[in-house]
Order: C-alpha cells, then sequence, then structure tokens
C-alpha cells in the first residue's frame, strides 16, 4: 500500500479520478431513473467526432469535447421526440456517424497530437494542469446542476405527465439533464474513456438501485460504491500494472454483482424464513 | 372579471385535423364543488380532454379558461399550480426505489424547489396519506405496494397540494369495487367541504351516478350532460356506442355495485 502512496502519478490521479467518481456516481442515479444508458454510450462515443474537430483545428481538446457532447445530447433530446423518430434509433445513428466521422477527422493526425487507445479506454495518469482545470469546469455546473434540479428530475422520472400537469417546465428541466450527462460523459472520458464511459455512468446507480429507499440514499449510496470501485481500481491496476480505466470499471463490474447476489441472498433467507 | 368565475370554463374546444376532429366544439363549465364524471367508449376522446384542460395538449381552436382566466403560455404556470392531474396508471413508474411519503411529497411545489430550501410538509403529506387511507404505509418502499395502493398514494400525491381542480383518467381501474366506492365517497366529501371541483374519466356510469353531480357523454362532441338524478335518452346511449348495444336497468340489487349504504 505504502508504494501507491509513494507514486507521484498515482497520487496526482487520485483527485481527479475521485472528483470523476463523484460527479458520475451522482449522475449515474438520474441515467438510471431516466433511462439514459443508451443515450450515454451514444454521447460518449459522439465526442470522437468532436475530438476529431478539435485536433483538425488545433482547440483545446477538452472543452471542444464537452461543447460537441452537450450539443449531441440536445438534439437527441430536441429532434426525438418530435420528429416521431425513437430516440433509441437517433442515438444509434448517431453514435455510428459521430465514431465514424472523428476516426476520419484523426486518421490524418500524427500520433504524437492525439492518443488514441487513451480517448477510447482512457488515461487517467496522463492529466495535465489544463486537464485538471477544465474537469473542475465541467463539475462545477454538473454539481450546481444536480442542487437544484435533483428533485424535478427525479420526480420527472417517476410520472413526467403529472409533472406538466402541475404547470412545470418538464421540457427545459429535460434538456438541461440531457446537457448535463453530456458534460459529465465528457468528464468520464479523461478516467474510462469512450468505449467504458457507460460503466461510470450506470454501474454505481445500478448496484445502489435494489437498496435505495429514495433519492438521497440512493444518490449517497452510489456515490460510496463508485469510490470504492474507483480507489480500489486504481490500486489494483498500480499493483498489477493494469490499464487504470479498464481496472476501474471491472471493479465497479464486481461491485454491481457483489450487490446483486447480496440482495438476491438476502430475499432468499427472508422469503425461506416466511415458510 | 366576474366575482366568483366558474372554475373551469371550456370555450368551443377542438382537437385534430378539421376533417377528423378528435373533439369537435366541447362547451363545458364547472363551478366551485361541481363533480362531473365523463362517460364514453374507447377513442372517444376522454383523456384528450383532460390533457387539453390541465395544458399537456393544446386544442386546435378554442379556450381553456380556469378561475376565470384563459390558460396561456404566460399564465400556466400560476394557474396549473392550482391543478392536479391523475393519469392513467402506467406500470413502469413502480420501478423506481421511493418512499410512499416522498411519491405524496412530489404533488408540492415545495418538492421543487432546489435542495437547498428546507422543507416543512410532514403534515400535508401525513393529511393526505390520511385521506386515502394509506397512512401507515408512509415509510414503505413504492415498489412493494399493490396495484391498487399505489393508485391511492398516487391519489394523495393529487390531493397533498389541496387543489381547486382535480382531473382523474379512470382512478379506480387498479381498485376493487370497495375501494372504488370509497374512493367516489371521499372525493364527494371533498368537493362538498373544500369547494374543489373534480372532472372524472370512468367507463362505469352506475358505479358513479351516486356521486356526482353530473355526467357528460362524450364521444368526439358532448352528446349529453345529464344533471345527477336525469335520465340518459336511450338515443344518446346509441349515438355514443352504435345500435347494436343493449340498454339493461341498474338498480340498488345489481350484482357487483356497491352502495354507500350497504358499507360495512
Amino acid at each position: 500500500m505504502s508504494g501507491f502512496f509513494e507514486s507521484q502519478v498515482m497520487l496526482e490521479a487520485l483527485g481527479p479520478a475521485t472528483l470523476i467518481a463523484v460527479v458520475a456516481s451522482s449522475m449515474s442515479v438520474m441515467v438510471l431513473a431516466h433511462r439514459l444508458a443508451f443515450l450515454a454510450v451514444g454521447v460518449s462515443h459522439a465526442t470522437l467526432a468532436g475530438l476529431g474537430i478539435a485536433v483538425v483545428l488545433a482547440l483545446p481538446l477538452l472543452p471542444t469535447a464537452a461543447v460537441s457532447a452537450v450539443v449531441v445530447a440536445l438534439l437527441l433530446g430536441v429532434i426525438s421526440p418530435q420528429r416521431g423518430m425513437n430516440e433509441d434509433a437517433a442515438t444509434g445513428v448517431l453514435f455510428a456517424g459521430a465514431m465514424a466521422l472523428g476516426i476520419v477527422l484523426l486518421s490524418g493526425a500524427s500520433k504524437h497530437e492525439v492518443d488514441l487507445f487513451g480517448l477510447l479506454f482512457g488515461n487517467i495518469l496522463m492529466v495535465s494542469e489544463q486537464d485538471r482545470f477544465w474537469l473542475i469546469c465541467g463539475s462545477v455546473p454538473v454539481l450546481l446542476a444536480l442542487l437544484v434540479a435533483a428533485r424535478p428530475w427525479w420526480a420527472m422520472a417517476f410520472d413526467a405527465a403529472s409533472m406538466r400537469a402541475m404547470g412545470l417546465p418538464v421540457q427545459a428541466y429535460r434538456l438541461m439533464l440531457y446537457a448535463i450527462v453530456g458534460l459529465t460523459v465528457v468528464m468520464c472520458v479523461k478516467l474510462a474513456g469512450i468505449v467504458l464511459t457507460a460503466g461510470m455512468l450506470v454501474l454505481p446507480a445500478a448496484s445502489a438501485w435494489l437498496w435505495g429507499r429514495g433519492l438521497l440514499s440512493m444518490w449517497l449510496l452510489s456515490l460510496a460504491l463508485s469510490l470504492a470501485g474507483t480507489w480500489l481500481g486504481l490500486y489494483v491496476s498500480y499493483l498489477h500494472d493494469l490499464p487504470s480505466g479498464a481496472t476501474v470499471v471491472l471493479l465497479l463490474c464486481a461491485v454491481f454483482l457483489v450487490s446483486r447476489s447480496a440482495h438476491w441472498l438476502l430475499h432468499h433467507r427472508k422469503a425461506g424464513q416466511s415458510h | 372579471m366576474a366575482a366568483n368565475p366558474p372554475a373551469l370554463r371550456l370555450n368551443h374546444v377542438s382537437f385534430g385535423p378539421a376533417d377528423a376532429r378528435i373533439l369537435d366544439t366541447i362547451d363545458l363549465q364547472l363551478d366551485a364543488g361541481h363533480f362531473l364524471g365523463i362517460v364514453g367508449p374507447n377513442g372517444a376522446g376522454k383523456s384528450t380532454l383532460l390533457h387539453i384542460i390541465c395544458g399537456l395538449l393544446q386544442a386546435s381552436d378554442g379556450h381553456v379558461d380556469l378561475f376565470g382566466e384563459c390558460l396561456s403560455r404566460s399564465s400556466r404556470r400560476r394557474l396549473l399550480s392550482q391543478v392536479r392531474f391523475l393519469p392513467q396508471r402506467q406500470e413502469s413508474m413502480s420501478s423506481m426505489p421511493v418512499k410512499v411519503r416522498n411519491v405524496v411529497g412530489m404533488g408540492l411545489d415545495d418538492y421543487h424547489k432546489a435542495l437547498w430550501f428546507a422543507r416543512r410538509n410532514n403534515e400535508q403529506i401525513a393529511h393526505a396519506l390520511a385521506l386515502t387511507g394509506m397512512q401507515k404505509h408512509a415509510e414503505k418502499d413504492f415498489r412493494a405496494l399493490s396495484g391498487g395502493q399505489q393508485q391511492r398514494v398516487r391519489l394523495a400525491r393529487a390531493l397533498v397540494s389541496s387543489p381547486k381542480i382535480l382531473l382523474l383518467d379512470e382512478p379506480a381501474a387498479a381498485l376493487d369495487a370497495r375501494a372504488q366506492a370509497s374512493l367516489y365517497e371521499l372525493l364527494r366529501k371533498l368537493c362538498d367541504d373544500t369547494g374543489m371541483s373534480v372532472v372524472m374519466v370512468e367507463h362505469d356510469i352506475a358505479a358513479i351516478s351516486d356521486f356526482v353531480n353530473s355526467v357528460a357523454c362524450l364521444n368526439r362532441k358532448i352528446h349529453h350532460h345529464a344533471m345527477r338524478g336525469e335520465t340518459i335518452p336511450d338515443h344518446v346511449w346509441r349515438d355514443m356506442y352504435g345500435e347494436h348495444m343493449h340498454i339493461v336497468a341498474h338498480d340498488a340489487h345489481c350484482i357487483g355495485c356497491v352502495h354507500p349504504e350497504d358499507k360495512p
């Protein structure tokens, strides 16, 4: 354990990884409640197009990716319900199209300009000062939005029609949710990469789902499980020299399996006792 | 503006394309404390009408007045804060982890404020749960309740803010005959005691006729608006449901009907 805390690289990664875990697990509650897991997958893949544009136009990577992810998420929120297109289909089309565009744009870039493996699978061990700054800039709006809109988002997931009939601006809240999911996705890409980001945005709340009894308990439980998975994942990746993002997601998967099995066992026992 | 404007007024409300109207020139007025039942066949536009009243759909023609003021984009939030709508039961939402008292709390305007605002409305929530006989279940997980119990919690959510108008879309669908009768009885009592107005879509006119002030027979148009005690002419039923329907007598001995005086 002492080696982990003496490693400068690991210590520098710990702060950003913790911040990402906090933001992602908080939003994962909403992603699950609103069934936006596939949207998160689609938007994370669409960030490749944003990154491609950033490389071609020599713009800063994270902010450009963030803007493109938010725009894509908002487009999905605006277009799909009105044009008679299923949101799943719209996400699928965008997923493939944006990924293809990203690959075409990035194919011209040299290996020094872009670390494609890092983009796809995450690279939290190479966090620059600039990345750190942009991660904080991204977290502030996400956490603020959660403080302002967590309850309406939660109530909308439960029954949007009743909320609209109360006069609440449900569509505005929905677009805000999509934009914030887009922003969160980009932050997760730094840790888990485009391919594994959905894990950060789904697994914490999925593990807490059966145990939570409301918004607050779901939130705290997702947070605790996500932090445990992330810290343990980073430690295991250091110990066995494994890729950090993938190890973190694997640990979160393990947490999910343990949570489900424990819940099943507990209820199985209870059911057994009641017979 | 008149001293006591009606709680709800529909003025020539139509919905759908001009050559295939779903609702055609609906005029309706509801005073405070009035309990209106709406009956009609499937696809008659009953739910659409409720959706127009609470602003979920925009009428193609005509307009809706709530408390003497036209429901518009600018007045929507203010006017609808005094209206509550109980949509038809959806199975999907029961999978979320929520405590019963929090489900009821969602019906309060306070609930939707930012997290740093303190909320002190436990009494209101307890009162609403007591009205629907669900106070014992306040701390339970909503997912663990039966369909009928969930429906009573949703009703408590609709009642918690003491709305001036309550819209209900087949609220008795998940309830047994006894729970149905106590639901209608509760609504009748709230109309009388608090002046709340109720518009309720139901299939079973026989079950509601003892409790409502009037019944509107709807199938694209309002074919008849009968006050309590008034018999709806046979031709109205035929207009609504077609020639092949049989009209049978309904009285206190009908099997399956629970009358208030039969209650234990």
